[in-house]
């Protein structure tokens, strides 16, 4: 019993090789979009790399951009290939090379399946690498003379004033470390002497942040320094004060970005999926419609198309004894072989 | 009545024509097309920078004009591609015959008239342009405190915003901020002496000091950034006078936004003088095609030779013949017109 059968004429199969053929150009371009998306995102990933301290994974972008680039040759041969079908002389050059094809089309369509699925999965690894990244820079910020790592203090400005974001998890992250460099301290003033000895690396630490942090909402001039002493500033109180500085933490801004962005190109990357199913499952019915034409001479009769030729449990059972008579086959020719060798031997 | 400017047209050049007509055709609709997306986005820059511009500065106009230009353009090319690629085929040329004359005259007239004006507002307007920062800046700058009145209290945001932005500070540098109070009074307080000796140093009683808002900082500098007492080389310890200008931005917001929407309009202008050159090859065209066609009396496959011109007949013979035709028009209804009612000149046509 063949799995899903439809009854063919003429013309339905001429209408089904065209739907293809056009199905087929579509999903080069829906391939396109998917390589460029790949790129977009390899790119964004690129250009953040400092604060993810040039770990960061770039296996979904790859994949994008593979699949992307796969898309497209194989649906411009499956269109050229529809586009002969119609024409008994041309598809006949095509029909030895067609189930192999489909093999390699449905392996392709779950290859494209697990990549759209790990669009949505990458956020955890992402979130990993971000916090660490951002630790560093953050610790790196005052090193403007290092070479190497003069670019950081800009880097992480440039970034908490686009993502509108203070600190790893919030602005108290600046607190923890030394962000002055030591250049531009006066070691002679009494109050930087006593800042370093009152903690047991010598750092200078101070419950300040960078101009970067500072929220342009906010109705007063940006309260910088002197954060947790309210009586420094005037009608200031630190614990409802809300929008003197951006809230929220850099990690989670970058994070939600990224996350947005991948999630979307998951979307579109399930959606081009199922346009490659039903491209596929529509390629298999005209490979077998014109398989099953009884007469090849009479082009106009009927014929049959399915997806599988038998139900599913028996082609999976043929499938398995046919990979066993390969085993078999093999053990055969051995002992053959062997038969063979051990009389020349004797 | 001999034709201004006749050419001989048989059907092999005519097609080409045609052919011809169609390629510039679709090029001016996208020369048109790339016309209406320069004239948006310049549109969408100005609602950002809106309150940076005087009131009273008419520069708003002229992407509006290039608008309403471009679509005229647009459809003058949509409609030559159409009309020529119908001029190839007899049974698709008759509806396109009543057409092609009034896509003529408003494609001239409107079109044309439209481009011309468009240009020459972007010859003219940029230069208004400079005066209308200055004011804008400056009330922008003179606001940045009012984050509590009603109507400016976005200033200070959008101030900000913009020297965060396009890197600048101040009107023309960062000493700007010196003249003016950008401290809200609500956060100064009445008892602090030093307070009080600032007001009432200066006449108008304004919290002036040597310092900048956080926007004016630049990322690039190596040290934290420094805002306040900038006129006291003494004040900061350790400061590197070799290296004054990585501190702040160093170029003001009046420069900036000049040579930004400066550069927005000379691209403007160049892709409507372009627009402009396309769409009068394209009318030419059409005009020639049309009146050789008519010479034929609609038939396309006519193998005659005809005559395309762009006008019948030269301009003192059009205006004979309009004189005449409106005073024909007149002579059989004398008891309608009054005798103080104006002679028919108005009736001319256009041209």
């Amino acid at each position: 019993m063949a799995l899903l059968k439809v009854k063919f004429d003429q013309k339905k199969r001429v209408k089904l090789a065209q739907g293809l053929w056009l199905m087929n150009w579509v999903s080069v371009l829906a391939g396109i979009i998917i390589f460029s998306l790949g790129l977009f995102l390899k790119i964004e990933l690129r250009k953040r790399s400092d604060v993810m301290n040039n770990s960061e994974s770039h296996f979904v972008p790859n994949s994008l951009i593979g699949v992307g680039v796969l898309s497209c040759v194989f649906n411009s041969l499956a269109g050229k290939i529809c586009y002969d079908s119609l024409d008994p002389a041309k598809y006949a050059k095509w029909k030895p090379w067609l189930k192999p094809y489909l093999a390699i089309c449905v392996s392709f369509n779950i290859v494209l399946f697990l990549v759209a699925l790990c669009c949505f999965l990458m956020r955890g690894s992402l979130e990993s690498t971000l916090a660490y990244g951002l630790k560093n820079g953050m610790k790196y910020y005052r090193d403007t003379d290092t070479p190497g790592r003069c670019f950081m203090k800009k880097t992480i400005d440039m970034l908490q004033i686009e993502f509108k974001c203070c600190g790893n998890n919030g602005f108290r992250d600046w607190f923890e470390i030394q962000w002055i460099s030591n250049r531009y301290l006066d070691f002679s003033s009494k109050e930087v002497k006593d800042r370093i000895k009152s903690n047991v690396d010598g750092r200078y630490l101070v419950d300040g942040v960078p101009f970067s942090c500072c929220n342009p909402s906010s109705p007063r001039p940006c309260i910088q320094y002197q954060l947790t002493n309210n009586s420094a500033h005037y009608s200031y109180d630190h614990q409802t004060e809300e929008l003197n500085l951006w809230v929220r933490g850099c990690r989670a801004a970058l994070l939600s970005y990224y996350s947005s962005l991948m999630n979307s190109m998951g979307v579109i990357t399930l959606l081009v999926w199922l346009l490659e199913v039903s491209i596929t499952a529509g390629l298999r019915y005209l490979h077998t419609a014109l398989d099953s034409v009884p007469n090849p001479e009479e082009p106009e009769c009927e014929s049959e198309g399915w997806l599988l030729e038998k139900s599913v449990p028996e082609t999976w059972k043929a499938f398995l004894e046919s990979v066993k008579k390969l085993g078999k086959g093999n053990q055969v020719e051995a002992e053959g072989a062997d038969a063979g060798q051990a009389p020349e031997a004797g | 009545m001999a034709p201004v400017l006749p050419l001989v047209l048989p059907l092999q050049p005519r097609i080409r024509l045609a052919q011809g007509l169609w390629l510039l055709s679709w090029l001016l609709a996208l020369a048109s097309g790339l016309t209406l997306l320069c004239s948006g986005h310049l549109l969408v820059q100005l609602r950002h920078l809106g309150t940076f511009l005087a009131p009273s500065c008419r520069f708003p106009v002229l992407p509006q004009v290039a608008l309403a230009a471009g679509a005229v353009a647009l459809g003058t090319g949509l409609g030559g591609a159409g009309a020529s690629r119908a001029s190839l085929d007899a049974a698709r040329y008759p509806p396109w015959r009543g057409i092609l004359g009034p896509l003529l005259v408003a494609g001239t007239a409107g079109g044309g008239g439209l481009l011309v004006l468009a240009l020459g507002l972007a010859l003219g307007l940029p230069g208004s342009l400079d005066q209308g920062l200055e004011e804008g800046l400056g009330t922008a700058l003179g606001h940045y405190k009012d984050t509590e009145v009603p109507g400016h209290c976005h200033a200070k945001r959008l101030m900000d915003e913009l020297q965060l932005k396009h890197h600048c500070c101040g009107r023309h540098g960062y000493k700007d901020w010196f003249g003016v109070q950008w401290v809200s009074s609500r956060y100064l307080d009445p008892s602090d002496q030093d307070v009080v000796d600032r007001i009432q140093s200066n006449v108008e009683g304004l919290y002036l000091t040597d310092g900048v808002p956080f926007s004016c900082c630049n990322p690039h500098s190596p040290r934290p950034c420094l805002q306040s007492q900038l006129s006291d080389p003494y004040a900061h310890p350790l400061f590197d006078p070799r290296q004054p200008n990585l501190n702040l931005w160093a170029q003001g917001c009046h420069e900036v936004l000049l040579g930004h929407l400066q550069e927005l309009a000379s691209t403007l202008g160049s892709m409507l003088a372009v627009t402009f050159l396309l769409q009068a090859l394209v009318l030419v065209g059409l005009r020639y095609l049309h009146t050789a066609l008519e010479g034929l009396g609609g038939v396309i496959d006519g193998e005659g030779e005809t005559q395309g011109y762009l006008f019948p007949g030269g301009l003192k013979d059009m205006l004979k013949t309009a004189w005449l035709q409106g005073g024909v028009a007149h002579r059989p209804a004398p008891e309608e017109a009054p005798p103080e009612e104006a002679p028919p000149k108005e009736d001319l046509p256009e041209a």
